[in-house]
């Protein structure tokens, strides 16, 4: 989670200083009067930096994608109570097992 | 416990297909952050680069397409055991992606080329 925001946080930084150049050039373009037809080269490639930082970003600190299926490995119930041995067996309940026990065998 | 217990038994009992409804949305929560983040990046880079018209929204679908196949990679190519349908991972989100999208790119747009 922290080191997904902190490439995010660094993408941003890029992107800031990619849009601080591109204001430079346009500038330097206004004095030499000449059109603008593209950034620079430099500003191209910081900003495939910044998108592929901030898609790295994105697709790691969002969180985990958790299963949907109810029989899926994650989704059992795999932590018993602590007092397991307190849990009875031997009582009155028994004489109505046989009606629960045969839907669990369905 | 005990209703899922009981929940896995009613499926087994008449076969129906069921989703654990708390954990797709927290999919899609996740999908949402990553779209809307996604496209608010996409727009700077759009406005920065200089797109005007067509060009821009183009570029928003390349940026999307990109974000699906790396939201299907994530899934680890299993969409089915994470979503219940191929449009939640490819289509959702869309739409408000694409307004974060043109509001960031005429914002950015406007920082770098006009003032």
């Amino acid at each position: 989670m922290g080191l997904g925001f902190l490439i995010g946080a660094f993408g941003v930084l890029i992107l800031a200083h990619a849009a601080f150049s591109t204001i430079q050039y346009r500038g330097l373009l206004k004095i030499l009067e000449e059109e603008f037809s593209g950034p620079p080269v430099n500003v191209i490639v910081e900003l495939l930096l910044a998108l592929s930082f901030c898609m790295w970003a994105a697709l790691t600190a969002a969180g985990k994608f958790l299963s949907v299926h109810h029989h899926s490995e994650e989704n059992r119930i795999v932590s018993l109570p602590a007092n397991m041995d307190f849990l009875i067996f031997n009582h009155r309940g028994k004489v109505f097992s046989p009606g629960t026990d045969m839907r669990l065998k369905h | 416990m005990a209703g899922g217990s009981e929940k896995k038994s009613s499926e087994d009992a008449n076969d129906l297909q069921t989703f654990n409804a708390e954990n797709l949305q927290s999919n899609m929560k996740v999908i949402y952050y990553s779209r809307t983040f996604l496209s608010i990046i996409g727009g700077v880079i759009a406005g920065i680069l200089g797109f005007t018209g067509l060009t821009g929204f183009i570029f928003y679908f390349l940026i999307m397409a990109i974000t699906s196949i790396g939201l299907i990679a994530k899934a680890k190519f299993s969409v089915h055991s994470y979503f219940d349908s191929w449009n939640r991972i490819i289509l959702d989100g869309f739409f408000g992606g694409l307004m974060s999208f043109v509001l960031f790119w005429t914002f950015a747009y406007d920082i770098v080329h006009i003032f």
